[in-house]
């Protein structure tokens, strides 16, 4: 009989054990249950809103992870079934008269289209919820963490929250979800998920990354620490007055090799070969602290170290005539490009990238996963801390820089693709703190092949060829004319169907289907790393 | 001081024109503390509203991924951290100095985008207040004067269309006839590079200047048709009819001057617009102006600028204020200015 015992309390130890291993615990909270998290996976229809709702435009989600190859294949879709969703809510014991409370921050009528009807296909296995919009601060209603990052309480109101995963780095899905994150204010902390995703991080090598990512993947499949709804697409606008010459189209909210300098443009009507376009400025150029090649003259007025392919992996030099990683990821040696200048005929010298990257560590507004590349250099923390002038991990030997990590900065590539050096002649002695209100961003001097012609604040603003420019293109752009719109696509379809846009790109799925009945324009769609979800609150609420 | 000016006034000018100043230094001197009072109100309600300059800054995508003490280093450069008194008494002292600060979003002097988009504004709302002004009043003196007649039928019925019509819908439906079907006009903007003078930014100002004219002489048109019809049933002018003065003099001279003090007034009100712009005629019609200006910074809590515009605003309204007493006392001699 004491054998008998032994082994059922064994048999129950292991099994605690297994249930416990494979899964974040439960608490107070019902949606901390993964049952009611994969009950609402099934209660969408996402199949049917993407068809209806956004026209085809959008693609359902199964992971945080776009389709393509850094996702591990075969995942559980959560294809519609409300009767699993009923059965998955019956067993986790799911109280009907239990309303969540589902928050977002989108201004536009298609957000609150599909919270109506999320609400009615949650509804339908008996989960109700109500939806409002957060204004104001949203970081402080959205995104404070728990001071315990393990039992909580949770520090926010809401229960789900609609917003968008945008990612340059595939690290970015998923950091932000480790336990104690600095705006995880929803996921407490699970000591596997929390070793999935360090073990994305311990490697630059992008096999090793893949396949931590796919094993990544297949938890949050299971686990739906977030619940995933759909990837959004870019769609790229052309003119029949545009030829690309099949150079590759690439994610356009990213700077990757698009070699604008080899596109064609028909004469306009007054003979001259202009590209029009939008996003030009309202009140500033935009600094190239949060994502520098979102905002359209970023694109041409400045060149990186390295460029990227269209899938934004890092391709080859461009400042840099090449570029050396050490075997242990440690070390990145940038030769930089000889000739070289700056649109005011400066000469770009390694000085300038030195202090791009001081620069940027000390503006508020820098990317994170730009910041937390930066923060691994050695020599950085005594820098930030006021201790020393620069960042020691900064070598310059002639043209050379030297870049010298104290932890292996998996991006570090990626960011040296996308953040593009700055003028340091222009900019030293301006406070990093206030960059974007520095002089240089009413007209900034690039490296890029094209600088600026003129600009009309709120009007227009041109830009011309840069006759220096380092490399020699087969295009015959002579002048870019962006008019301005201050939301980014403010405009793009009266603009398009006014013959005004030669090139565009955004997001907005009625734009798209407006500039797609114009004869004279082209419309690429193009999956990009952009995936709305809900984020869950899984903390216990303080009632 | 007002009692020297007066007496200077009096040796050198006749009892009307003093009449006049010494009322407009009064109504100037009450206009400071209204002043005072207004912006406070314009500055506790931006206080009031959530958020703040810095919550606008990024995208709020992007938000998630930057530190809460980033966004607070952010707030601390721009000084939104000090206590809401201290900041409007800052931006208040400023004013006094004649420095109305910085834009929080660009690092930009006040004065320079005001005075940077003031021009495109005043440009079209002058057009339009000429174009309201003038077709409205001939248009609503027509219909009085033919009143229950054809004309009068339809130009009420255009009138009534008129007045329901939103701006953003005749806007739109202009654009598409006479710019994209007609080709006649472009669709919006201002300036194009190399072609700054008159003259060439003309064909951008017609069709935003005439739907928005259009769209106020409706309610010109209406006050003017009401106004004349009163003024006509006056004993003056049935007096005038019988000493045999001829008809278009009745109606012109006796009749028409006096229908036009409660069109005045319409005007007067009409013109504080002058600086704060149609924020829709400016949206439609991508109009740099300062109302579409305003309704930005609003969105984004650029609360040096507000309150700029704001000022300028308020100032106007009670400007025109002052201007619609002077000119109602000039054009009805019953009115005194006290």
């Amino acid at each position: 009989m004491k054998k008998i015992i032994n082994l059922v309390l064994m048999v129950v130890l292991v099994f605690s054990l297994v249930v416990f291993s494979s899964s974040a615990s439960t608490n107070s909270n019902p949606l901390s249950d993964v049952r009611v998290r994969q009950a609402i996976a099934y209660a969408i229809d996402m199949k049917t809103i993407s068809a209806t709702l956004f026209d085809g435009k959008v693609i359902p989600a199964n992971s945080l992870t776009p389709d393509g190859e850094w996702k591990v294949s075969r995942l559980n879709n959560y294809d519609y079934n409300p009767e699993k969703a009923k059965e998955l809510l019956k067993e986790a014991g799911w109280d009907p008269n239990y309303v969540l409370d589902v928050v977002y921050y989108y201004t536009d009528q298609i957000t609150v289209d599909l919270m109506t009807v999320i609400q009615e296909y949650l509804a339908d296995v008996g989960i109700k919820i109500t939806f409002r919009r957060l204004e104001g601060d949203l970081p402080a209603q959205l995104w404070v963490k728990p001071s315990d990052p393990v039992n909580g309480p949770a520090s926010v109101k809401w229960d789900l929250a609609y917003a968008a995963n945008a990612a340059l780095a595939m690290h970015e899905y998923y950091n932000r979800f480790k336990g104690g994150a600095a705006s995880n204010s929803h996921t407490p902390t699970d000591t596997k998920l929390d070793a999935l995703i360090a073990a994305t991080n311990e490697t630059a090598d992008v096999a090793k990354q893949k396949a931590a990512f796919y094993e990544l993947q297949k938890y949050e499949n299971e686990q739906l620490f977030a619940i995933p709804l759909y990837y959004q697409q870019a769609f790229i606008y052309e003119s029949n007055r545009v030829n690309r010459k099949g150079i590759l189209y690439g994610n356009e909210q990213f700077f990757y090799d698009w070699r604008i300098i080899d596109w064609d443009v028909m004469p306009d009507k007054n003979g001259e070969n202009v590209l029009y376009s939008n996003r030009g400025p309202v009140e500033f150029f935009d600094i190239t602290a949060v994502n520098p090649a979102l905002t359209m003259p970023n694109k041409f007025l400045f060149d990186r170290l390295i460029v990227a392919d269209e899938n934004l992996s890092p391709k080859k030099g461009q400042l840099a005539s090449e570029y050396m990683v050490s075997k242990d990821g440690l070390t990145i040696e940038f030769i930089l490009r000889k000739g070289v200048t700056w649109h005011d005929g400066k000469p770009f010298t390694a000085e300038d990238v030195k202090f791009t990257v001081e620069y940027l560590s000390k503006v508020p507004q820098l990317n994170a996963v730009a910041g937390e590349t930066f923060s691994f250099l050695e020599g950085y923390n005594d820098y930030i801390n006021g201790k020393s002038d620069g960042i020691s991990g900064i070598v310059i030997d002639g043209n050379k820089v030297t870049f010298k990590f104290v932890k292996l900065a998996p991006n570090a590539l990626l960011i040296f693709s996308q953040w593009p050096p700055l003028p340091k002649h222009l900019l030293e002695g301006t406070d990093p703190l206030k960059a974007q209100q520095a002089k240089y961003w009413q007209a900034p001097v690039g490296t890029g092949p094209f600088k600026i012609g003129e600009v009309n604040m709120n009007n227009y603003a041109t830009f011309v060829r840069y006759e220096k420019y380092w490399d020699k293109g087969t295009g015959n752009i002579e002048k870019i004319h962006l008019y301005p719109s201050g939301d980014g696509e403010e405009n793009l379809v009266i603009n398009a169907e006014a013959g005004k846009v030669d090139y565009a790109f955004g997001k907005i799925v009625e734009n798209a289907k407006a500039i797609e009945k114009m004869e004279h324009m082209k419309i690429i769609p193009i999956n990009i790393r952009y995936t709305r979800l809900f984020y869950v609150n899984k903390f216990p609420k303080t009632k | 001081m007002e009692r020297t000016i007066a007496l200077f006034l009096v040796k050198n000018y006749n009892r009307g024109v003093v009449v006049v100043i010494s009322y407009a230094i009064r109504r100037i001197l009450v206009l400071i503390p209204t002043l005072f009072v207004v912006t406070f109100f314009v500055f506790t309600g931006l206080e009031l509203t959530p958020g703040d300059a810095v919550s606008y800054m990024v995208s709020p995508d992007v938000l998630a991924n930057i530190s809460p003490e980033s966004l607070e280093q952010l707030r601390e450069s721009l000084g939104l951290n000090d206590p809401f008194i201290v900041r409007y008494f800052k931006w208040m002292g400023g004013v006094f100095k004649g420095d109305f600060g910085y834009s929080l979003s660009s690092g930009v002097p006040i004065s320079e985008i005001v005075f940077d988009r003031l021009p495109a504004t005043l440009e079209l709302s002058i057009a339009a207040l000429l174009i309201s002004t003038l077709l409205g009043s001939i248009l609503g003196t027509v219909s009085a004067l033919k009143k229950g007649g054809m004309v009068d039928n339809i130009l009420t019925f255009i009138g009534m269309i008129g007045v329901s019509i939103p701006q953003f819908f005749f806007g739109l439906v202009a654009i598409l006839i006479f710019s994209f079907k007609l080709g006649l006009f472009p669709v919006g903007g201002r300036i194009l590079p190399g072609h700054e003078a008159f003259l060439d930014r003309l064909p951008y100002l017609i069709l935003p200047s005439l739907v928005l004219g259009l769209t106020m002489s409706a309610g010109v048109m209406r006050y003017s048709r009401s106004s004349m019809l009163e003024t006509l049933n006056k004993e003056y002018i049935k007096t005038a009819r019988s000493k045999g003065l001829p008809e278009w003099r009745v109606n012109f001279i006796h009749g028409f001057r006096a229908s036009l003090s409660p069109v005045i007034v319409l005007i007067g009100f009409r013109l504080p617009m002058l600086i704060g712009g149609s924020v829709v005629i400016e949206y439609i019609f991508q109009w740099p102006g300062i109302g579409k200006e305003f309704v930005a910074a609003v969105r984004f809590q650029n609360i040096p600028l507000v309150m700029m515009i704001a000022l300028f605003m308020v100032f106007s309204v009670l400007i025109a204020s002052l201007l619609i007493d002077i000119f109602t006392a000039m054009l009805d001699p019953r009115i005194r200015l006290e």
